[in-house]
């Protein structure tokens, strides 16, 4: 009995009685307790009991999707407090902004992070997306998991976006009306979707309603859903991807070779891509507690981070929204500045054309890449074909965004930010 | 398990059963879907009307571009010849500013000239004409849903 006292209460109190019904196993003490521990508790079991060496390798995902989890975790929270004050309303809505920025208690800070958290959600989901191409992780068998991961990449930018109009100041209102009309230009049904999303011709009441069931509920429960099943297939695929290894035996089971006139256990139906099989005992680390304290700490982290950003840098709000007057020069988010940045040459071709092909591209990547090579390793030689295309179209994105947001003054006329902006001239 | 389904002959009731069960799935999986997006598709607009009216011709001096801000249009006067220009940019909505002798648009830079044509930038069409007419009372009628070419105005 040298452990200290409040292990020995916790210990007690978890292995008797009330305890014991809450959380089936205590802390464990055993290898055994260590398994049990994972596969006895709901919010644990969704992983395995052990993981491979590999996975826990931080330098190796740099925990991109982790994060990105997490900070959805955090929108969801913060986003649901803000929703005990916040009335989709055009005439309230804008004044509701400014007695969370000067009247509720924490508001300011609460809404700070949502704001922050959300604009990291859509970084961190590109950085994910890049990380598992640079690794060649969607080859398979996780190609599906990666056309869900370009579905969640749309419906975070969707969230955003919808999220975008709520404050009902100049910058959304602004930023809705050049989304929308975009979409305005998608050949065939672009008239119909913008009237279908904006409830009418113009952004008003209407569309306010709108964006908010979109942001609050719809895209919220298609991103849960979305992400269950990305979570449950990186387990059902077998781990994280990581490189094969010489000598390693892949169990595969052909389930139309089996009878089906008897029962089967689990274990006999288990397919090769499980994370237990093919994995040596010496590669294997329990989860509980090397894979849930990293987990914990990380999120420890990136909520630290989070708040330090809300506590120091504010959301930004302009005036109330003016259907007149339209800030000179007018700016969408950022992550859709390299997009504007296009639409200022075409609004079809930059707008409909452009995006439509990326996203199409990407989505058929894992099926137009077959070849079975350079899996689990960052920017494998065997790779440096695919690696280079990506890296170019990344490079492009970057520029566009760049100029988009340093480099474009006034009637989107080239600036240089390191000099003064020239003065607006309004005439009316 | 049941291991007697897939010796058995396909029936004609079978078929009939099964033809019958998948159409009806898929009928009422098709009405409800349709009927959800038709019920998203709103049937009355509460958006002001189209038609207003821009006060006395006077009340605009020979040969100045008058912006109003509500309508988010320009009146136009030449000698006794009255226009009314659209101010929302062809391109992605935006309203124009009043640069020189055209326009200017500030959320990609388009320019217009003075008759709206587009002069550079994105825009794809030059900025709408509205019919202008005079009403009962002498003020200026203009019609936001009538759509003119530039040569067409009103003479007082």
């Amino acid at each position: 009995m040298n452990a200290p006292l409040p292990k020995r209460l916790w210990h007690w109190f978890t292995r008797t009685g009330v305890g014991r019904s809450i959380f089936r196993v205590g802390l464990p003490d055993s290898n055994l307790e260590r398994s049990q521990a994972m596969v006895s508790s709901f919010l644990l079991h969704v992983q395995p009991a052990k993981v491979h060496r590999h996975a826990l390798r931080a330098s190796y995902s740099l925990g991109l999707g982790l994060i990105t989890l997490y900070l959805f975790v955090i929108l969801c929270v913060t986003g649901v407090l803000l929703m005990f004050y916040y009335v989709p309303s055009t005439d309230k809505a804008y004044d509701i902004m400014k007695d969370l920025q000067f009247v509720v208690s924490a508001g300011l800070v609460l809404r700070n992070m949502h704001r922050w958290a959300a604009h990291l959600m859509v970084l961190f989901v590109m950085l994910h997306m890049c990380r598992v191409f640079y690794t060649g992780a969607y080859k398979s068998p996780r190609e599906f998991n990666w056309v869900l991961g370009v579905g969640l990449f749309l419906v975070t930018l969707g969230l955003s976006f919808t999220g975008y109009l709520l404050p009902w100041d100049q910058l959304a209102y602004w930023a809705i009306t050049v989304g929308t009309s975009i979409a305005g230009y998608a050949p065939v049904v672009g008239e119909k979707l913008k009237y279908l999303m904006l409830g009418g011709h113009v952004v008003g009441q209407d569309a306010l309603t709108r964006f908010y069931a979109l942001h609050v509920i719809v895209l919220p429960a298609l991103a849960v859903l979305m992400i269950s099943v990305h979570l449950f297939r990186v387990r059902k695929d077998g781990g994280l991807s990581r490189p094969d290894e010489p000598g390693e035996v892949v169990q595969q089971i052909d389930l139309g070779q089996l009878p089906t006139n008897k029962s089967y256990g689990l274990m006999e139906l288990a397919r090769g891509t499980t994370p237990q099989v093919g994995m040596n005992p010496e590669d294997e680390i329990f989860s509980w507690p090397h894979l849930v304290f990293r987990e914990l700490l990380l999120f420890l982290l990136v909520t630290a981070v989070v708040l330090f950003l809300a506590i120091f840098w504010n959301a930004p709000l302009e005036e109330i929204a003016n259907a007149v007057h339209p800030p000179n020069p007018a700016k969408a988010p950022w992550y859709f500045l390299g997009l504007q940045e296009l639409v200022s040459y075409s609004a079809f071709w930059g707008g409909v054309v452009v995006p439509g092909l990326l996203v199409t591209a990407l989505a058929l990547l894992p099926y137009t890449d077959r070849k079975r090579h350079g899996v689990g390793r960052w920017f494998a030689r065997e790779r440096v074909v695919a690696n280079t295309i990506f890296s170019v179209c990344l490079a492009i994105a970057v520029v566009l965004t760049v100029i988009g947001s340093f480099f474009r003054g006034p009637n989107w006329s080239w600036v240089e930010p390191w000099k003064n902006p020239p003065a607006v001239t309004e005439g009316h | 398990m049941n291991s007697s389904a897939p010796n058995q002959e396909p029936s004609r009731r079978g078929f009939f059963q099964l033809t019958l069960g998948w159409l009806a799935a898929i009928f009422a999986v098709t009405a409800s879907a349709a009927g959800a997006v038709r019920f998203l598709v709103p049937n009355v607009l509460f958006e002001p009307d189209q038609r207003f009216k821009a006060g006395k011709p006077n009340d605009y001096l020979d040969g100045s571009v008058t912006f109003l801000d509500d309508e988010r249009v320009f009146v136009v006067r030449k000698g006794n010849t009255f226009r009314c220009l659209s101010a929302i940019c062809t391109h992605l909505g935006c309203t124009v500013n009043r640069a020189g002798n055209g326009y200017h648009c500030p959320c990609h830079g388009s320019v217009f000239d003075d008759q709206g044509l587009v002069k550079s930038g994105p825009a794809p069409r030059p900025l709408e004409w509205f019919s202008v007419t005079l009403s009962k009372d002498n003020r200026l009628l203009v019609d936001k849903g009538q759509r003119v070419t530039e040569d067409k105005y009103l003479v007082i």
